[in-house]
């Protein structure tokens, strides 16, 4: 796949330029979509629908900010959904065993993580291809969550575990605040670390970062067990929104985080694209599917149309780029 | 038996008298079902919007609305689903529910917000309403009629099953079995779940002819594997006899060439059908039984019925002809219309 | 050099494949059994394929998400001109010209608008998915039953499936075309360096164009084969499903995802290895649960072998 990079990886102060634009059409789309909802149905811009719309993206938001760093890697990671299963498989059993939250929130990030570090080493050192590793893990995650749950789904009681993902106060989910700290928490890490920047490394050029001694290959790693881990808080959350382990959750959830991670402007290749992309990406995506799939549009529909935008945000951008090159 | 059904769905329910309607009187029903894709969902999901329809345009003095949602498979949809219905207030609402106990604080929150709630196939304590469906009986009577089909020699049978843990499916299992039990010659020779999955179902179908030579029968819990099993059967010429469940159009027509030997007439259509009569029956004040038992009889052909009653089935379980089952598979309106509650 | 890891390659994959058949039958000997064996041969039809056509894609660098949801999409294509016309001819001639234009759209917007293959292909995933549901009225099944679905999914000629013996055909045909032709060879320019390839003459675009029109193709045949036979045709088939199994065939079969390389009758021995597995844990009972661990697990197993195998090579091809 890498052999269409044939351009030359564009200048900082140029990538950026068209990254902005992506975020102008992207908030001009949302008005758009916002103001077309608002018009068909009255009752969109109640606080509790709000609410409700932004709990549903709370795990893609998770799952895609994870997806943008390895993304910027230029890997990319189709066992997130899978994992998300898995995870909450893992959490739930230890909860179940120790009566314990703490014991429960740990296994679920911690068993993220393991998953997550299977592909980092496969990929990161082993250099293996990450679509096809990360092919692999999709299968087996999901099949470990059906063992551990014996295909079947637990129910969960305890309310300390379903707190992250199904409080609310008044009409304001407590896992929306959660997010936005994981948001400030992620671009600190991205921007102000280091780590960042040796994830920038390692997706513009994997070989002159190697060069260069910021150990990309390490930087890999951390960067799949960082996916993992998010993708355990994410178990977390889904467990406590729908109050039990369901073995079959986030089944083609890593489609939904590519599709929003590509709408937000982040490039397959690695090196360019930003955290806020992405969060305009799942608003986009979040606001028109679920507006779609919360008033009741006939399911195929909504997926012709998630193919339309993806594919029409993507042109729209290639063609403004030509245009100013030229 | 022909018209039994009309008056029985008629007498199920007590009668409260209808107030007069003003105009601007509106019925606001819906109903969120689990998936859309398999047979039975798409049949169920026709009838009710062809009900929505029929008793709009026959009831001029109220306005009736309905829409249907699906979650897809996914509980996590179906609670986002089911808040965004509850802020918008319809009458009533029919919920399919993927896991119960995940929906008891919203059943509350309903009814808080003065809607209807009618819990579709597993029943709900805090619903006003839930809708049946008598699975171990519909179960034990396809068991049954197996046994008095199967001729009394060895007879080998697979059962393909629901998901695991899925109540419906696990209370259809059982029933088949229970009935199966009631005599000797009936071996099952294999059980496999095929999580309602047709291509699931096609490659278990496929596997079962090749492990099993002289397999005589596959019963399912759904009609939805009989698609497979019955065409990778007649291409691969064997003759195997089928035991359907769920009573699609498609499948019951397969009964008149001898294929499928019985199913059970639920129908979507049907039930699609019997969701808005009931609604408008609520809203014209009539309180129906708490559990609505939907009334599903045993699809035969007649000679098959009269060989089987000759072997010992139990006279009293009520076989519907193919005919008669086709007619109101297909014509929902016939049991369950305007007509039925004018 | 490139012809004894060539070798080592599809003999790793062989020799993998051989041994699972050899385990398998000592737990089962039903397992070899000749019905088994064509069971086999029937069920790999629809995935081989997908195999067969993303073979191309991959080696010429890119790839194609729609295969899978395609197919679904064009078995339905057929359904529905079957069930307006009741004969054949008209659906088949459907589905193959939808799906040439699908494959020459994907190709278009690859190479002339520079769009990556998986942004767009992962689009055309979604609208297949979506037309799939809308083409047919209120997502309704089909049968399909008479002499064209039974000759394609489960006729014999000389003990083989008819299904088998096309996809056998068209892997022949493959073989030649990959090994012995211009345009197999400029596949393999293509995918090593799109730069190269061009300098040394080769028409970039029209390669490109080239394999995303077979790929569709491929997939248009493998709804043709999957039709017949299911025996009907429903929405909402799990094309994703068909879509993995298919890449990881080529992958084990040694193909190289980043482009450039892979050889046919790997990817015919990965095919045989996916088909063996997805048997065998039905035949042998394996809980239901335990399917896709045993199937992550093994294709880990076999990246793992195929680094071994081509650890140089990926390093430098990052």
């Amino acid at each position: 796949m890498t052999t269409t990079t044939a351009a030359a990886p564009a200048r900082r102060g140029k990538a950026m330029d068209s990254l902005t634009q992506r975020y102008l059409v992207l908030i001009g789309l949302i008005v758009i979509a916002s103001v077309g909802f608002g018009i068909a149905n009255d009752n969109f811009y109640s606080l509790a629908n709000i609410g409700i719309l932004l709990r549903s993206i709370a795990v893609l938001f998770l799952v895609s900010m994870g997806m943008t760093f390895i993304m910027l890697t230029g890997g990319i990671d189709l066992s997130v959904g899978s994992n998300v299963a898995f995870a909450g498989g893992v959490g739930v059993i230890a909860l179940t065993a120790t009566d314990s939250a703490l014991v429960g929130f740990a296994a679920a990030v911690l068993a993220g993580m393991a998953i997550g570090a299977i592909n980092g080493v496969f990929i990161g050192r082993l250099r293996l291809s990450a679509f096809m590793v990360t092919l692999a893990t999709f299968a087996l995650a999901r099949g470990l969550a059906l063992v551990i749950y014996d295909a079947d789904s637990i129910n969960v009681f305890n309310g300390a575990f379903l707190w992250l993902g199904g409080q609310s106060w008044g009409n304001m989910p407590v896992v929306i605040p959660f997010v936005a700290l994981v948001f400030v928490a992620l671009s600190v890490l991205l921007y102000r670390s280091p780590f960042g920047r040796d994830v920038y490394a390692a997706g513009s050029n994997f070989n002159t970062a190697f060069v260069l001694g910021r150990m990309p290959q390490r930087t890999l790693v951390w960067v799949y067990v960082l996916s993992g881990a998010l993708a355990g808080l994410s178990a977390i959350i889904t467990v406590g929104r729908v109050s039990s382990g369901q073995p079959w959750t986030g089944l083609y959830l890593e489609f939904d985080a590519i599709t929003a991670v590509i709408l937000g402007g982040t490039s397959l290749f690695g090196g360019r694209g930003r955290l806020l992309g992405t969060i305009l990406g799942v608003l986009l995506y979040g606001i028109i599917i679920n507006g779609l799939v919360l008033t009741g549009t006939n399911p195929y529909l909504q997926n012709l149309i998630k193919g339309l935008i993806l594919l029409g945000v993507v042109l729209l951008d290639t063609l403004v780029q030509r245009r100013k090159a030229q | 038996m022909n018209f039994k059904t009309g008056l029985m769905s008629a007498t199920a329910l007590t009668l409260m008298g209808a107030p007069a309607v003003a105009q601007d009187d509106t019925l606001d029903i819906v109903f969120i079902n689990d998936g859309h894709v398999a047979p039975y969902h798409v049949a169920w999901l026709k009838g009710f919007e062809d009900a929505i329809d029929a008793y709009d345009e026959a009831f001029p003095d109220t306005k009736i609305t309905g829409r249907w949602l699906s979650a897809e498979g996914s509980l996590e949809k179906m609670i986002q689903q089911t808040e965004v219905t509850i802020n918008e207030g319809p009458d009533v609402m029919f919920v399919n529910a993927i896991n119960v106990d995940a929906f008891e604080p919203l059943v509350a929150k309903a009814q808080e917000a003065g809607i209807t709630w009618i819990a579709v196939h597993s029943p709900m304590d805090s619903a006003d309403y839930s809708f049946t469906l008598g699975d171990v009986v519909n179960g034990t009577n396809q068991g049954l009629a197996m046994c008095a089909l199967s001729g009394g020699e060895p007879y080998k049978v697979a059962i393909m099953l629901g998901q695991a843990g899925n109540p419906s499916g696990e209370a259809r299992r059982e029933g088949i079995l229970k009935g199966i039990g009631a005599c000797d010659n009936i071996e099952v020779v294999a059980e496999q779940p095929a999580d309602w999955d047709t291509v699931k179902a096609q490659s278990i179908a496929e596997n079962w002819l090749t492990q099993f030579e002289d397999l005589d029968a596959i019963s399912g819990v759904t009609d939805a594997y009989m698609y497979p099993s019955i065409a990778i059967a007649t291409n691969s010429g064997k003759d195997l006899d089928f035991y359907g469940y769920d009573g699609d159009i498609p499948i019951l027509q397969q009964m008149q060439n001898g294929t499928v030997k019985a199913d059970i007439l639920l129908s979507g259509t049907r039930e699609g059908w019997n969701f808005v009569q009931m609604a408008y029956r609520i809203h014209e004040g009539e309180t129906p039984d708490k559990v609505y038992d939907f009334f599903t009889p045993l699809v035969m052909t007649e000679e098959n019925h009269k060989t089987a009653l000759d072997n010992g089935f139990p006279e009293d379980v009520e076989v519907y002809y193919v005919d008669e089952a086709l007619d109101v598979a297909a014509k929902g309106y016939l049991e369950f219309g305007p007509d039925s509650v004018k | 050099m490139p012809d004894l890891s060539r070798l080592l390659r599809e003999k790793n994959i062989i020799f993998v494949t051989l041994a699972l058949c050899l385990v398998f039958y000592l737990i089962s000997p039903r397992f070899l059994s000749l019905d088994n064996m064509s069971a086999i041969s029937r069920q790999i039809v629809p995935i081989g394929l997908i195999a067969l056509g993303q073979f191309f894609v991959v080696v010429s660098g890119n790839i194609d998400l729609s295969m899978g949801m395609g197919s679904v999409l064009f078995a339905i294509v057929l359904g529905v001109f079957f069930g307006m016309t009741g004969g054949v001819a008209l659906g088949i001639v459907a589905v193959i010209a939808c799906s040439l234009a699908l494959g020459f759209f994907n190709g278009v917007l690859v190479t002339k608008l520079r769009l990556p293959a998986f942004i767009v292909t992962l689009s055309m995933l979604f609208c297949a998915q979506g037309l799939s549901g809308l083409i047919i009225p209120r997502g309704q099944q089909i049968f399909l039953m008479g002499d064209f679905f039974r000759f394609i999914g489960a006729e014999k000629f000389m003990g083989l499936y008819w299904s088998f013996l096309f996809l056998v055909a068209l892997f022949v045909l493959a073989w030649v075309v990959y090994n012995h032709t211009r345009w197999g060879a400029a596949v393999i320019a293509v995918g090593n360096s799109e730069e190269n390839a061009r300098l040394a003459g080769v028409n970039v675009d029209r390669v490109k164009i080239g394999v995303f029109m077979f790929s569709a193709l491929c997939s248009g045949f493998a709804g043709i084969m999957l039709s017949s036979r299911m025996g009907f045709v429903q929405p909402g088939l799990d094309g994703n499903g068909l879509l993995l199994d298919g890449i990881a065939a080529i992958i084990i079969g040694g193909t190289l995802i980043l482009g450039g390389r892979g050889t046919i009758g790997g990817a015919f021995w990965g095919l045989l290895f996916i088909g063996v597995i997805n048997n065998a844990l039905n035949l042998l009972n394996v809980e239901d649960v335990w399917h896709q661990v045993f199937k992550g697990a093994v294709i880990l197993a076999a990246l793992g072998a195929n680094w071994v195998l081509w650890q140089s090579r990926q390093v430098e091809a990052h």
